[in-house]
């Protein structure tokens, strides 16, 4: 499982870059529908059965209320289907916020996978060089939290212990949290004092940091790289020449059709699936290998 | 000459890279340049930290701020919109100066959207607690001074805040500036506009003055030099 989250951060992020960008910025049809499908299967392939139906009940309503209310901020469009309190209701309004629908959702996905695959430690491992001070600071700030957080249920507990207890309404909630939040504080702030103290004293500021993960740039890396920035450039080169523009005011316009067109929209349906292909593929070793044992 | 070469690079590359999208994305250009300006204002404020001379502790000190706004938002997580990541932001900026208060306002939001999930909106909520703590950061004495202008500064940092979230909503959604539906945005937010701005407040003065009692202590007991 997971084929894609072994991949190099490097061209894990040049990928989902690429698709996003895409996706984000090109609201051509095809295109959009491409992204969804894409960031539906990949995240089916991240997903827990249970997760992915608790995601459907909120992904649903949030394409019908985009969808739907679209049509009554905007009265563009010459196509009217009903009137309502003396305005018109456009079929290319309509269109148009599905478009939108599907764009939001496809990108909520793809940032849904961005989230689970660029793990922490692998944005850290691609900026440390590049940015040292602040990528330390921001590893610094990451390992703070679960300190703290255990530090302020050890906290809320003495608290208890005293007879602090946070009773069922609002306002008691939030003295409760409040308190341990303050007494938080002043704790962290002695703490990293001392751990600036010992880091000064540890030779903090020589050469030589090392990553806490490593990774290899391998060569299924470097095909992935070649492929994702092949494919983005078919699609861009599309966009450049005007392939993929699209309206839906005043007049939803018409799909092409002519074969540079379905390079472009080909190009950009195997980007989109390139990760749950990867995965397929895996599947599909794995079974082999298995059945040969 | 490197440091040159990397502003040359600079010059070059950000507008080339702004107009490029806007080619590209002809649809979308106002979203694309939007969403390259609140990355590209995050830039400055990130290489003037790195190249200046910034000491162990500051550095920490600011580490350790950003993990406690993240840990108030997700201790404060059931409550929506009740999050007192704005008030840690503007109290850092009160006591180490602005650029401590734009780093951990950004660092905060990219940070603690690990958990609450990145999107294309993570740059503009770094955008906005970068720039409500660099603004704090630039009062810094009338706010330490009055509790009154320290509210007053809370509510208008929840505005500020929603009103920059929204723009992005609208630009992206339309591919242009539609007033009437950032109007919408604006007022379908109100409720969410009137707790962060309710919530900074009541942070701010239930906060303010003693973790400032706090960061003075700790300021006199080990040496540091504030702001």
């Amino acid at each position: 499982m997971k084929a894609f989250a072994n991949v190099h951060p490097a061209a894990c992020m040049t990928y989902f870059l690429s698709v996003l960008s895409v996706s984000m910025f090109i609201p051509h049809p095809v295109l959009q529908a491409e992204a969804l499908l894409g960031g539906i299967m990949f995240c089916a392939t991240l997903q827990k059965r249970r997760e992915a139906l608790r995601d459907l009940g909120f992904y649903l309503p949030l394409f019908l209320m985009i969808a739907v209310t679209n049509p009554l901020f905007s009265h563009n469009g010459v196509t009217p289907l009903f009137f309502l309190n003396g305005n018109p209701v456009t079929m290319e309004a309509f269109l148009y916020g599905v478009s939108v629908a599907v764009m939001v959702i496809g990108v909520l996905l793809w940032c849904k996978a961005y989230s689970e695959i660029m793990t922490s430690d692998k944005f850290l491992y691609l900026f440390g060089k590049i940015i040292p001070k602040l990528s330390l600071v921001l590893s610094m700030a990451l390992r703070f939290i679960p300190v703290y957080l255990r530090q302020a249920r050890r906290v809320s507990r003495a608290q208890r212990a005293m007879g602090l207890y946070s009773g069922k309404s609002f306002t008691d909630r939030i003295r409760n949290k409040l308190r341990v939040f303050s007494a938080m504080i002043s704790w962290s702030l002695e703490n990293a004092m001392e751990t600036s103290a010992s880091m000064r004293a540890r030779g903090y500021g020589k050469k030589g940091r090392t990553n806490f993960s490593l990774f290899r740039f391998r060569s299924s890396d470097i095909s992935l790289l070649a492929a994702c920035v092949f494919l983005l450039a078919v699609t861009l080169a599309g966009a450049s020449l005007g392939i993929t523009d699209f309206t839906y005011y005043p007049r939803v316009g018409i799909i092409r059709t002519t074969p540079d067109a379905l390079a472009v929209y080909a190009s950009f349906g195997v980007l989109s699936l390139l990760p749950f292909i990867m995965e397929v593929k895996e599947a599909v070793v794995w079974n082999c290998c298995k059945s040969k044992i | 000459m490197k440091k040159r070469i990397s502003y040359g690079i600079m010059f070059l590359l950000i507008p080339a890279v702004v107009l490029c999208g806007a080619f590209l994305f002809p649809a979308k250009q106002y979203a694309w340049i939007s969403l390259c300006a609140a990355v590209l204002s995050c830039v400055p404020f990130f290489l003037r930290f790195e190249r200046g001379r910034v000491g162990t502790s500051q550095m920490i000190l600011i580490a350790s701020m950003t993990a406690l706004s993240v840990l108030g938002r997700v201790l404060f997580a059931p409550i929506p919109g009740f999050k007192p990541v704005t008030a840690m932001v503007v109290i850092t900026a009160m006591y180490f100066g602005g650029e401590a208060g734009f780093l951990t306002g950004s660092l905060s939001a990219l940070i603690s959207n690990f958990w609450f999930g990145q999107g294309p909106w993570t740059p503009f909520q770094m955008f906005s607690w970068g720039i409500l703590g660099l603004i704090a950061g630039l009062l810094a004495d009338p706010l330490k001074r009055s509790r009154v202008m320290l509210a007053v500064y809370g509510a208008f940092s929840g505005v500020l805040y929603s009103v920059i979230m929204d723009i992005w909503t609208v630009l992206w959604a339309d591919g242009y500036f539609n007033l009437s539906r950032y109007a919408a945005a604006m007022v379908s937010a109100l409720p969410f506009t009137a707790v962060y701005a309710v919530s900074n407040v009541i942070f701010l003065l239930l906060l303010g003055k003693s973790i400032g009692k706090i960061l003075d202590r700790i300021g006199t007991k080990y040496g540091l030099q504030m702001r």
